[in-house]
C-alpha cells in the first residue's frame, strides 16, 4: 500500500485549491464549484484515515456518504439563493450584493 | 406582658387609618385617634397592674423587670442578631403614663385647636404615628430598635413641625430640627456600633452587665458613652444642638405640647437614663453628661428672660429644664432625673396648651402685643399661672418637689460651684416665667384688637388645662412613701425607681435645704413682680443698663449664625470640591470618555463592514486558520 501521507497531501492540495476558488472567483457558480472541491478533500481525507488505520472501523467511510448528500442538498440550497440574486441584480458576480455596508 | 407591644401597635394601626383614609371617615378620623389614644391609656394602667404582679395574685407587690425577645434576622448565627426585643421596668413604668396621658389631653385639645384646619386628618395621622413611634421606643429592649424608634419620633417632629409648610419658615425649621438632630443621631449610630462591637450585641441588659464586668477598655468605652450622648444632646436640644427646639414653635402649638415639652425632647433623657449604670463606670462620660446640662440650663434660662414670642419662651424653659434632668442622670441620681421628667411633662404640657390657648383666641404670640388677658379667659389664667408657678419650684407644687431632689443630689455628689450656677438658673426660672404670666396676663392690654378678640376657649381646650394644672399640683407627691403605698407602689417614687448603685431611699424632707430651694424660688417670682408689674419700667431700664447683655441673650448667643457661616464656608466649601469631581472626573472623563472611546472605536472599525462577500468569506478563513494554531499549539 502507498503511505498515508499520500491521500493526506492530495486532500490538501484538493482543499487549498477549494479555498482559493472560494476568495478569489467572482463568479457564484464557480464559488460553489470551489465548496464541492473543498468538500471532496475532505471527504478523501477521512476515507483514508478509515482505510488506513483501523480496519474495522469504517465511520470515516459512512461520514463520507454523509459529506455526499450534504452536499447535494446544500448546493441545491445555494443555487437556488444564486438565481434569486440573478433575478435582482442581473448578474450572477457576488461583489453586486454589497448594499449592506457601513 | 409579652403584649406590651400591642401598645405601639394601635397609634400605628390609627396612623395608617387615618393617614390613608380620613378623608372617608366622619370628622376626619380625630374621634379614632381619642379613642386609641384612651384605650393605649387604660392598656397602660393594665401593664402597671401587671408590673405589680396584680394579676399573678390579685394584690400589688413589688415590680421587677420584664424582659422579651424575639428573634428576627440572625447573620452569621449570633454575629449580628437583629430581634425585637422589650424591657419593661420601672423607668418603663414612668414614661408609659407620661406619654400616654399627655398624649391623651393633647388629643382631646387639639380637637378644639385645630377645627377647621385644613388637613385635619393628618395632623391626627401625625401625632398618632408620633406616640406609636415614642412608645416603641421607650419599651424597647435593644438599641438598635430604640434607634428605629429614635428615627421614627424625629420624622414624626419633622411632619408636625412643617404642618403650615405653606409658610417658608416652618418648612426652614422642620429642616432645621431634623438635621440638628441627625448630625446628634451618627454619634448615637457610632456609640451603638461601638459597644456592638465589643459585646458582639444590641441588647441593652447585655450590654450593660458587659459594662459592669469590666469587658471595656475605659478609654473606648468612654468614647463611646460620648457618642451615645452626643444623640441624646441632639435629640434632646442640649448646647451645643440646641438650635432647633426654638425655631420647632412654628409648628402647631400641640405638637410643641406633647413632642417638644413632654415626651420627644425626652427621649435623650431617657436613653441616658437607661445606659446610666454604663455611665456609672466611666465617670468621665458622666461628668460631660453633667456639664453639658448644667451649661445648657443656664444658656437657655438667659435666652428665656428676653425672648418675647410666648412658645419660645417656653421652648428655653424646656432646654434649660431639660438641661437640670442631665444635670441629675450627671451625679448618678436616676430617681431625681426621672421624677423631674414626670413633673415638668405635666406642668411644662399645661403652658404650652394655655399658651396655645392664648394664641387661639387672640392670633398673637407676641407678649409685646398681649396683656390683661386675666378678665377675659380667667380658666387659662389660672391654669397657666399654676403651671408657671410650678415650673418655678414654688413650695409644695409639683415641680418644688422634683427640682428641690435634683439640687439636693447636686449638692451632695457634685462640686459646689456647679450647685450654685443650677440655684442661680432655678431662679432664673423663676423670673422668666413670672415675667411672661405679668406680661401676658395681667397689667393693661397693649395691644386693643388683640385684647378685642381674646374670649375663654371651649371647654374642649380648657378641660385639658384644668386636668394637667392638677397634676401640676399633685403630681410631686408621689415622692411621699404613703402616697406611693395608696397607688399600689411599695413606696415613693425613690423606691420604685433607682439605680441600684443608688439604692431605694425613702424621701426624707430636708427642712432647711427645702426652704432655701423655696426662698430662691419665691425671691425668683418677688424680682419678676418687681420689675415687671405694670408698666414694667424697672425691667425696660435694666434693658438699657447693659443692652449688649439683652441683645446676647437675644440673639441667642449669636450661636445660629456661627453655625450658618460654619455651613457656608465648611461645608459648602467642601461641597464644592466633590462636586467638581463628579462634574470633571466622574461625568467627563468616566461617562462621557467612554462613550467617546467606543464611538471612535466604532468610527474606525465600520470599514469592516464592507458587504462584499469575499471580504466575509475571506474573515471566515482567516478566523478558522486561527483557531487552528491556538488548537494545536494547547495541545
Amino acid at each position: 500500500m502507498i503511505p498515508l501521507e499520500n491521500f493526506l497531501i492530495l486532500s490538501a492540495i484538493l482543499f487549498a485549491t477549494g479555498l482559493y476558488g472560494v476568495l478569489a472567483r467572482r463568479s457564484a457558480i464557480l464559488i460553489l464549484m470551489s465548496v464541492e472541491l473543498m468538500l471532496a478533500a475532505v471527504s478523501i481525507n477521512f476515507i483514508a484515515f478509515a482505510s488506513y488505520l483501523d480496519g474495522d472501523a469504517f465511520s470515516g467511510l459512512i461520514f463520507a456518504l454523509f459529506v455526499i448528500t450534504v452536499a447535494a442538498a446544500e448546493v441545491g440550497l445555494a443555487l437556488g439563493i444564486v438565481l434569486r440574486l440573478f433575478r435582482e441584480r442581473q448578474t450572477a458576480y457576488v461583489d453586486s450584493a454589497d448594499s449592506m455596508k457601513w | 406582658m409579652e403584649q406590651v407591644w400591642i401598645l405601639p401597635a394601635i397609634p400605628f394601626a390609627t396612623f395608617l387609618v387615618l393617614g390613608l383614609f380620613n378623608r372617608f371617615i366622619p370628622r376626619r378620623g380625630d374621634g379614632l385617634a381619642v379613642l386609641g389614644m384612651a384605650a393605649v391609656v387604660v392598656l397602660v394602667g393594665v401593664v402597671l397592674a401587671d408590673f405589680q404582679n396584680f394579676f399573678v395574685d390579685g394584690i400589688f407587690t413589688p415590680g421587677g423587670e420584664h424582659a422579651y425577645a424575639e428573634e428576627w434576622v440572625d447573620i452569621g448565627q449570633g454575629f449580628f442578631l437583629i430581634e425585637f426585643s422589650t424591657y419593661v421596668d420601672s423607668v418603663t413604668m414612668v414614661m408609659l403614663p407620661v406619654v400616654s396621658f399627655v398624649a391623651l389631653m393633647v388629643l382631646v385639645y387639639s380637637i378644639g385647636y385645630m377645627k377647621g384646619e385644613q388637613r385635619y386628618g393628618w395632623y391626627f395621622a401625625a401625632l398618632s404615628l408620633f406616640v406609636s413611634a415614642m412608645l416603641l421606643l421607650v419599651i424597647s429592649g435593644n438599641l438598635l430598635q430604640l434607634y428605629l424608634a429614635w428615627e421614627g419620633v424625629g420624622l414624626a417632629s419633622y411632619l408636625l413641625i412643617g404642618f403650615y409648610w405653606e409658610r417658608q419658615a416652618a418648612a426652614e425649621a422642620a429642616k432645621k430640627a431634623f438635621i440638628t438632630t441627625r448630625i446628634g443621631d451618627v454619634g448615637l449610630l457610632i456609640g451603638i456600633i461601638l459597644l456592638w462591637r465589643v459585646t458582639g450585641s444590641f441588647d441593652i441588659q447585655e450590654i450593660i452587665h458587659a459594662a459592669q464586668e469590666g469587658v471595656f477598655d475605659q478609654t473606648y468605652l468612654t468614647v463611646a458613652m460620648i457618642f451615645l450622648f452626643a444623640g441624646a444632646a441632639g435629640k434632646s436640644a442640649q448646647f451645643p444642638f440646641h438650635v432647633w427646639l426654638p425655631d420647632a414653635m412654628e409648628g402647631p402649638t400641640p405638637v410643641s405640647a406633647l413632642i417638644h415639652a413632654a415626651t420627644m425632647v425626652v427621649a435623650g433623657v431617657y436613653l441616658v437614663a437607661r445606659m446610666l449604670p454604663v455611665y456609672d463606670e466611666v465617670l468621665i462620660a458622666r461628668d460631660v453628661v453633667l456639664y453639658t446640662g448644667l451649661l445648657t440650663a443656664l444658656m437657655a434660662a438667659t435666652m428665656g428672660l428676653v425672648a418675647t414670642d410666648i412658645k419660645r419662651v417656653l421652648a428655653f424653659s424646656t432646654v434649660s429644664q431639660l438641661g437640670f434632668m442631665f444635670v441629675a442622670l450627671g451625679v448618678g441620681a436616676l430617681t431625681a432625673a426621672m421624677f423631674h421628667l414626670f413633673t415638668h411633662a405635666f406642668f411644662k404640657s399645661l403652658l404650652f396648651l394655655g399658651s396655645g390657648s392664648v394664641i387661639h383666641a387672640t392670633d398673637e404670640q407676641e407678649v409685646q402685643e398681649l396683656g390683661g388677658l386675666r378678665k377675659k379667659m380667667p380658666v387659662t389664667t389660672i391654669t397657666f399661672t399654676i403651671g408657671s408657678l410650678a415650673l418655678a419650684g414654688l413650695p409644695f407644687l409639683a415641680g418644688f418637689w422634683s427640682k428641690d431632689e435634683i439640687l439636693h443630689d447636686l449638692q451632695k455628689h457634685g462640686p459646689m460651684w456647679a450647685y450654685v450656677v443650677l440655684a442661680a438658673t432655678a431662679a432664673l426660672t423663676a423670673i422668666y416665667t413670672t415675667r411672661v404670666v405679668l406680661l401676658t396676663f395681667f397689667g393693661k392690654p397693649k395691644n386693643q384688637q388683640a385684647y378685642d378678640r381674646a374670649h375663654e376657649s371651649p371647654p374642649i381646650m380648657t378641660v385639658p388645662l384644668m386636668i394637667l394644672a392638677a397634676l401640676a399640683i399633685v403630681a410631686g407627691f408621689v415622692t411621699y412613701t404613703g402616697v406611693g403605698e395608696a397607688l399600689g407602689f411599695v413606696g415613693g417614687i425613690g423606691e420604685v425607681v433607682y439605680l441600684p448603685a443608688e439604692g431605694a431611699h425613702r424621701f426624707e424632707l430636708d427642712w432647711a435645704f427645702a426652704a432655701g430651694a423655696s426662698a430662691t424660688a419665691v425671691a425668683g417670682v418677688v424680682i419678676g413682680v418687681a420689675y415687671w408689674w405694670g408698666d414694667a419700667k424697672r425691667a425696660a431700664a435694666a434693658r438699657n443698663w447693659a443692652p449688649e447683655l439683652h441683645q446676647l441673650f437675644a440673639r441667642r448667643y449669636y450661636i445660629d449664625e456661627l453655625y450658618q457661616a460654619v455651613i457656608n464656608n465648611v461645608v459648602m466649601g467642601a461641597s464644592r470640591v466633590v462636586a467638581w469631581f463628579d462634574k470633571k472626573v466622574v461625568n467627563e472623563t468616566g461617562v462621557d470618555g467612554a462613550t467617546q472611546f467606543i464611538g471612535f472605536l466604532g468610527y474606525r472599525l465600520k470599514f469592516l463592514q464592507t458587504g462584499r462577500i469575499p471580504n466575509y468569506a475571506l474573515g471566515m478563513a482567516l478566523g478558522v486558520a486561527a483557531l487552528a494554531v491556538v488548537a494545536i499549539g494547547t495541545t
